[in-house]
């Protein structure tokens, strides 16, 4: 793979990932995600 | 007895393995009291494998997060949209260097792998087969699962019921010990079972669980090769002593496999190295 290649793979995955977490943010995935993550999940752990 | 290879400079990985630990985790007073923390900090994902159910916890388990939002969590099935964004950007900027330096059930096999024990194994018979298995960890416990739980109404995050040694040691073992241990039943016992035999095998083998179950391992591995975090190798200073190909955690000649997505970026090899012709670099250098 050259050097090309490899930016150019790199820029498109960032900006991806960038436009990813945004659209999460604000289509309420990251508070679907603190809501899961505050509360003890027993299934998580073996419990429930 | 035999002891795991030492490399000198190992002290300041485990050091860093440390520190990366106590950030992700800084209220140990919550392991006395039975409860997690609730802070608005949980809803960024961390970069390792660090359950969300751990009572010190300030972050979220990528993995716990990918299984709730596709399975639906409190919400609707949805395209994990959240969390692949910053398993994204995780993977371009670091790729498996958390799995070497960040993530907290790597640091604790690396502390059982330094027990002397009556012998240490470098590979398995079937390695590169059983390599494999992340995969279908990822694709049936992460992905498939959870999805098809969904589908039928449940929300189960199967991973994290029948496998994460991660989620056992750091949640399900204080809270059983704290506030929930009338409440333990079939798989508590089960994944104990589980984090034990990781736990045998760690005394044996260095990393069993990344090398061939960590279903997050897979997902920064598809980056190593683009990843800004990277191994370079100077082949025209190399003396082909073979010296890091036995201090790699991970089973792997690195000389050959430089860009293996089994790699975790440690920098042992560059630390044995006589001649520095290995180095764990960070940009867009040529590889």
């Amino acid at each position: 793979m050259t050097r090309r290649v490899r930016i150019g793979i790199l820029a498109a995955l960032a900006i991806a990932g960038t436009v990813f977490l945004l659209y999460g943010v604000f289509s309420g995935q990251g508070a679907s995600v603190l809501m899961k993550a505050t509360r003890i999940c027993l299934e998580c752990i073996g419990i429930g | 007895m035999a002891k795991a290879k030492r490399v000198k400079g190992e002290w300041k990985r485990l050091s860093v393995q440390a520190a990366a630990f106590l950030l992700q985790n800084p209220m140990l007073h919550r392991f006395f009291l039975g409860s997690i923390e609730t802070g608005k900090t949980k809803s960024v994902c961390m970069p390792g494998l660090n359950c969300y159910s751990c009572p010190a916890a300030v972050g979220a388990c990528p993995i716990g997060s990918l299984q709730a939002t596709l399975s639906g969590g409190y919400k609707k099935p949805a395209f994990p949209f959240y969390v692949l964004g910053f398993l994204l950007l995780f993977g371009l900027t670091l790729g498996r260097w958390i799995c070497g330096w960040l993530c907290p059930f790597g640091w604790v096999q690396d502390l059982v792998y330094r027990i002397p024990f009556f012998k240490k194994i470098r590979t398995f018979p079937y390695e590169k087969y059983l390599r494999w298995l992340k995969y279908a960890v990822l694709g049936v416990l992460v992905i498939g699962l959870p999805l098809y739980s969904a589908l039928k109404g449940v929300l189960t995050p199967y991973f994290c019921k029948l496998l994460c040694p991660s989620g056992t040691l750091f949640g399900g073992i204080p809270l059983a010990l704290t506030q929930y241990g009338q409440a333990v039943g079939f798989f508590f016992w089960w994944k104990i079972g589980v984090l034990l035999a990781l736990l045998l095998l760690a005394l044996l083998i260095s990393r069993p669980f990344c090398r061939y179950l960590c279903p997050l391992g897979a997902i920064y591995g598809m980056f190593n090769r683009i990843s800004l975090t990277h191994l370079e190798f100077a082949s025209e200073t190399c003396v082909h002593c073979g010296k890091c190909d036995t201090v790699c955690p991970m089973g792997i000649d690195p000389t050959k496999q430089f860009n293996s997505a089994e790699c975790i970026r440690c920098g042992r090899c560059s630390r044995a190295c006589p001649t520095d012709s290995l180095a764990v670099r960070f940009g867009l250098h040529d590889r």
